[in-house]
């Protein structure tokens, strides 16, 4: 058995051997990287439950989160993607009707102000934006695949920035302005492979910083003319403000970064220690176990743990990335790159708004928060990658 | 496929290079926060979740010279109000934020502290003035009442839940034995005001709420008095709930001190002075009401005994002194009975100052013993149109210098005086500064006067408004020469005088420190007797002197008052003329008058005379001093 072929692609499976066929099916680092932070997450809720009345009940519900998760992997590995591009339609509708369902009298429930959770019965299901990621992605996949890697008609661009403001609309109805970022960075990685041109993406991004600006500047006149709160909410208005300026109100408005910030700073190099935090164990953290679980990792691990998160985060993003360039086609490739766009920012806004580099919004850390709706998306997107992996070669 | 790859190949690093510069801008962050900047956020963390309270010392007890403890501490119950609980801290920070419609509402305030004042007998109002005095610190449990009774306690302690965050303490508060005897000397405590913390040195650690001396010994040796606070760093949580004891530093007690107060001389003192007030009043001299006693160890200046009347009961300031009592011992009809008169007030030294012109004219050549005067009764050597009288308007007739002391004879005195105006060099003034006159002695004690010695320069001063009263004149020399005029003593110094004439001309400091104890109750540290005053005086002199003033007592103006006393006694009556107000009588003396070891001054605001008022007061008090029976004098005296 000296025989090798100069090209994997072109050998068929039953020239391979067992193990070869195996990682053929498998892509280890993927599900390495994917398990060491569920597992690193699990350690830092833990923790972060332990102090709090109901802790333990509260870490339980995480392990069941990872197991139920364990089902969507399954299914979305077993699936071939590529039958998923014709469902395009049934898809939108499903996407349509979770991002409204929590409007809708008897299913929807409000917390914190957003109505962003499916109730049935009295009972929280979970929240449907969470797993409208997944499908945004894979519709926007089958779209912009439509383009064969070239998005140079304006009309095309359009087109797809008219699906991102349609999802986008119906998330704000929440209000869930958090979550509509994140399907703007989904929608910023796909566009990007799908082949938009770089001077385009400025346009783009101009657009929204005049269109972010003409918000803030005519939501005060529309919330008069209205006489009630319309468009932006005043909390998310303080958020953007107490970014721009963190010494802004430190026992109001700019309470939760402020303390994020002494809890990530006073973990130094090496941390206070598992459970022993002061800033989240005596409360000053808000939101520790779910949020800012970053700041309680930051604070009791220190520098060194945080480092390790974001290794590997690397890790699994540029595997991500390396399944998505291995992809059979363009579709696969988009929703590996969705896939990207969808942690990358969600890492990126959930640290940063910790050290004050992104305003504050309330998006889960990928992995590591606490939260069974946002565990099990993410591990169905791990299925989804995996699923792009496996089918790399064939037809 | 492949086309379509190598197509992608760009973007795919794009998109890598997008995902590695977020990750990296992010450690960037970390790195600055947590490596560079991870010692001040640390300090900021320990600053969120670290609570200081300090913990009072015992102060320092006072003992008197012979260890009977003067003052001490005593257990209290005293019922404070803890911030620890919800609902007091809820109208504590609300009271304090600076948004005022957050304010608690009345109703709140009273459903929440309405009960326990009523408990206390207080008012609600009160009650909540003293839990949100800024002034405290955030944690420290509210005093609200001291020496609540124990039934009082009981109760609140059996209904705890209707009484939110109210705690029982044991505190220590002051006690005064021997109630308010030495009461002057001693002084009394209360809250350090803002002004006495604004002054206090910063290393003291001093904060409002704090119990200081205010007065007398307690504020003069409040620093070893007070002792060192401990600490007790609280770990709290973001409400501010007391989580544990992070750490404790025990209070250091204050220093105990001895004093050179003999507290049996100090009650014969007081007992004395107040008899000779009433027997002043009962001699006609109805707005007797003031005075003061001072008993010194002439050898070392050692204050034995210092009265004061009227006096007050230092245990009214425990617990915070009420308006009314305050008002009471303020007010302008009370005749200022906080105030120390022994170092306090100042007086005309009247007939007792005549030693000291006796001396200086001595010391001078003007007079000599059995110098020969006449006394015609009205004196007119200035002129016919000055006339001086001597007290007695018929005139001692031949009188001698030593007659002059005896006797009190006011011409001798005229004729002196007149002699060192005419001199022109102020000498009297200058003798009368080496006893310590018209400059504090430094007693250990706050407050002390110093009173004035007048000379041209003065007098120029005082009527810098008024030309035509600048000049010094003959009149004013001869009215210092018996003690009047603008001439201002303190009883304090005119004791310091008599003790320097017995001690041979050297005035000793006057203290009532004697020792600084340690904790083990041994000395730590004592007072250093120091001379604080040469009288430029011949041995033989001072002989004739002491000579003259031992027949004061035998046969002259003080006679009545020591008639079968046993030990020698060397003294001199005093009868101040004060413009508008009745005579204030004198008495200073040493004794024994052959072998010193004791100076007494007595003065009576508006008693009288000095031989019929003070002098019997000092009688007694001297009889106490020598072992010698105390009884009940009525003497007359007509003399100044």
């Amino acid at each position: 058995m000296t025989w090798r072929a100069p090209l994997r692609s072109g050998r068929r499976p039953l020239d391979k051997s067992p193990k070869e066929r195996f990682f053929d099916l498998v892509n280890l680092p993927l599900l390495a990287f994917a398990s060491l932070l569920v597992v690193y997450g699990s350690v830092v809720v833990w923790s972060a439950t332990s102090g709090m009345a109901g802790g333990d009940g509260l870490f339980k519900r995480h392990l069941v989160g990872i197991a139920v998760g364990l089902v969507p992997l399954g299914v979305a590995w077993m699936i071939d993607y590529k039958g998923l591009k014709h469902w395009s339609g049934p898809l939108m509708t499903l996407l349509a009707f979770l991002l409204v369902s929590p409007r809708i009298p008897g299913l929807g429930t409000t917390a914190k102000g957003a109505t962003s959770w499916l109730q049935v019965a009295g009972v929280r299901l979970f929240q449907p934006s969470e797993p409208g990621k997944l499908i945004f992605i894979v519709v926007m996949a089958a779209l912009i695949s439509e383009y064969e890697g070239r998005i140079d008609r304006p009309r095309d661009m359009w087109r797809v920035l008219a699906y991102l403001a349609a999802a986008l609309g119906l998330i704000l109805l929440q209000p869930d302005l958090g979550t509509g970022m994140v399907f703007v960075g989904i929608t910023a990685a796909m566009l990007l492979l799908g082949g938009l041109e770089g001077k385009r993406f400025a346009v783009i991004g101009l657009l929204a910083i005049v269109a972010v600006v003409g918000v803030f500047a005519v939501d005060g006149t529309l919330d008069r003319i209205a006489g009630k709160d319309v468009a932006l909410k005043q909390y998310q208005k303080d958020r953007l403000l107490v970014f721009l300026d963190p010494e802004r109100d430190p026992s109001g408005a700019g309470y939760n970064l402020q303390q994020s910030k002494i809890a990530v700073g006073s973990g130094g190099i090496t941390g206070k220690g598992l459970r022993s935090g002061t800033q989240s164990n005596l409360h000053f953290l808000p939101e520790r176990h779910t949020d800012f679980i970053f700041a309680v990792l930051a604070e009791e691990l220190g520098f060194a743990g945080a480092m390790a998160l974001l290794a590997l985060y690397a890790g699994l993003l540029l595997t991500a990335l390396s399944i998505a360039a291995s992809s059979r086609d363009l579709y696969g490739a988009l929703i590996a790159a969705g896939i990207i766009g969808m942690w990358a920012f969600q890492v990126l806004e959930n640290v940063g708004m910790t050290v004050g580099m992104m305003p504050i919004t309330g998006i889960p850390l990928p992995f590591v928060s606490f939260g069974s709706s946002a565990m099990v998306t993410n591990l169905g997107a791990v299925g989804l990658l995996q699923s792009v992996w496996s089918r790399r070669y064939g037809t | 496929m492949t086309t379509f790859r190598e197509q992608l190949k760009p973007r795919f690093a794009a998109l890598g290079a997008v995902v590695l510069v977020a990750l990296g801008a992010l450690s960037v962050r970390l790195w600055t926060m947590q490596v560079l900047a991870g010692e001040s956020y640390a300090a900021l963390a320990r600053e969120n979740r670290i609570r200081e309270i300090s913990l009072d010392a015992p102060r320092g007890r006072i003992l008197d010279r012979n260890g009977k403890l003067l003052v001490t501490n005593r257990p209290s119950l005293a019922v404070a109000l803890d911030p620890a609980d919800e609902r007091i801290r809820s109208l504590i920070v609300r009271a304090q934020s600076a948004t005022k419609s957050d304010d608690p509402t009345r109703a709140e305030v009273r459903e929440t502290l309405g009960p326990l004042a009523s408990m206390l007998g207080m008012d609600v109002q009160q009650v909540f003035d003293k839990i949100v005095d800024a002034r405290v610190e955030a944690l420290r449990p509210r005093i609200i009442a001291v020496d609540v009774p124990v039934d009082v306690v009981a109760q609140l302690s059996e209904q705890s839940q209707r009484f939110p965050g109210v705690r029982v303490e044991q505190i220590a508060v002051r006690e005064y034995p021997f109630g308010s005897v030495g009461a002057h000397v001693l002084g009394y405590t209360g809250e350090i005001s803002e002004e006495q913390l604004k002054r206090s040195d910063p290393t003291a650690g001093y904060e409002l709420g704090d119990v200081v001396g205010k007065a007398g010994v307690e504020a003069q040796y409040e620093g070893v008095l007070q002792g060192d606070k401990g600490r007790r760093l609280i770990e709290v949580n973001a409400s501010g709930k007391p989580i544990r004891i992070v750490n404790e530093e025990a209070p250091v007690a204050g220093r105990d001190i001895r004093l050179t107060i003999d507290i049996e001389i100090q009650r014969v003192a007081e007992e004395q002075l107040a008899y000779a007030i009433s027997e002043a009043r009962r001699q006609g001299f109805k707005k007797a009401k003031a005075g003061a006693a001072v008993v010194l160890d002439v050898k070392t200046g050692e204050v034995l005994a210092m009265a004061s009347a009227p006096s007050y009961d230092p245990a009214v300031f425990l617990g915070g002194i009420s308006q009314a009592e305050w008002k009471a011992l303020t007010d302008k009809e009370s005749e200022y009975p906080l105030n120390n008169r022994a170092v306090m007030g100042a007086y005309p030294p009247a007939s007792t100052f005549k030693v000291v012109t006796g001396l200086a004219g001595l010391e001078a050549g003007i007079t000599y013993s059995g110098k020969r005067y006449t006394c015609p009764g009205k004196w007119t050597e200035m002129g016919e149109q000055w006339p001086k009288w001597c007290w007695k308007k018929t005139g001692h007739g031949a009188i001698s210098f030593d007659g002059g002391i005896e006797e009190s004879c006011d011409t001798v005195f005229y004729e002196i005086g007149y002699e060192f105006y005419k001199r022109k060099r102020e000498e009297l003034q200058s003798f009368a500064r080496s006893f310590g006159l018209g400059s504090k002695l430094g007693v250990d004690l706050p407050g002390e006067l110093k009173g004035r010695v007048p000379d041209a320069a003065w007098k120029k001063e005082y009527n810098r408004d008024y030309p035509e009263w600048q000049t010094w004149l003959p009149g004013d020399t001869v009215n210092l020469a018996i003690g009047q005029g603008d001439m201002l003593v303190t009883p304090l110094q005119m004791a310091a005088v008599y003790a320097g004439l017995a001690n041979g001309g050297t005035v000793m400091r006057p203290h009532v420190l004697k020792h600084v104890l340690d904790g083990t109750g041994a000395v730590a540290r004592s007072f250093q007797p120091e001379p604080v005053a040469r009288v430029p005086v011949s041995a033989e002199h001072l002989a004739v002197m002491r000579r003259a003033l031992l027949r004061v007592t035998q046969s002259g103006t003080a006679a009545a008052a020591f008639r079968g006393f046993g030990v020698p006694v060397a003294g001199k009556t005093g009868t101040a003329q004060v413009a508008g107000k009745d005579d204030f009588a004198w008495f200073c003396a040493f004794a024994p008058a052959d072998a010193p070891k004791y100076a007494v001054a007595v003065v009576v605001e508006q008693g009288g005379h000095g031989g019929s008022v003070a002098a019997p007061a000092a009688r007694n008090i001297i009889a106490k001093l020598l072992g010698q029976p105390i009884v009940e004098v009525h003497a007359r005296d007509e003399s100044r």
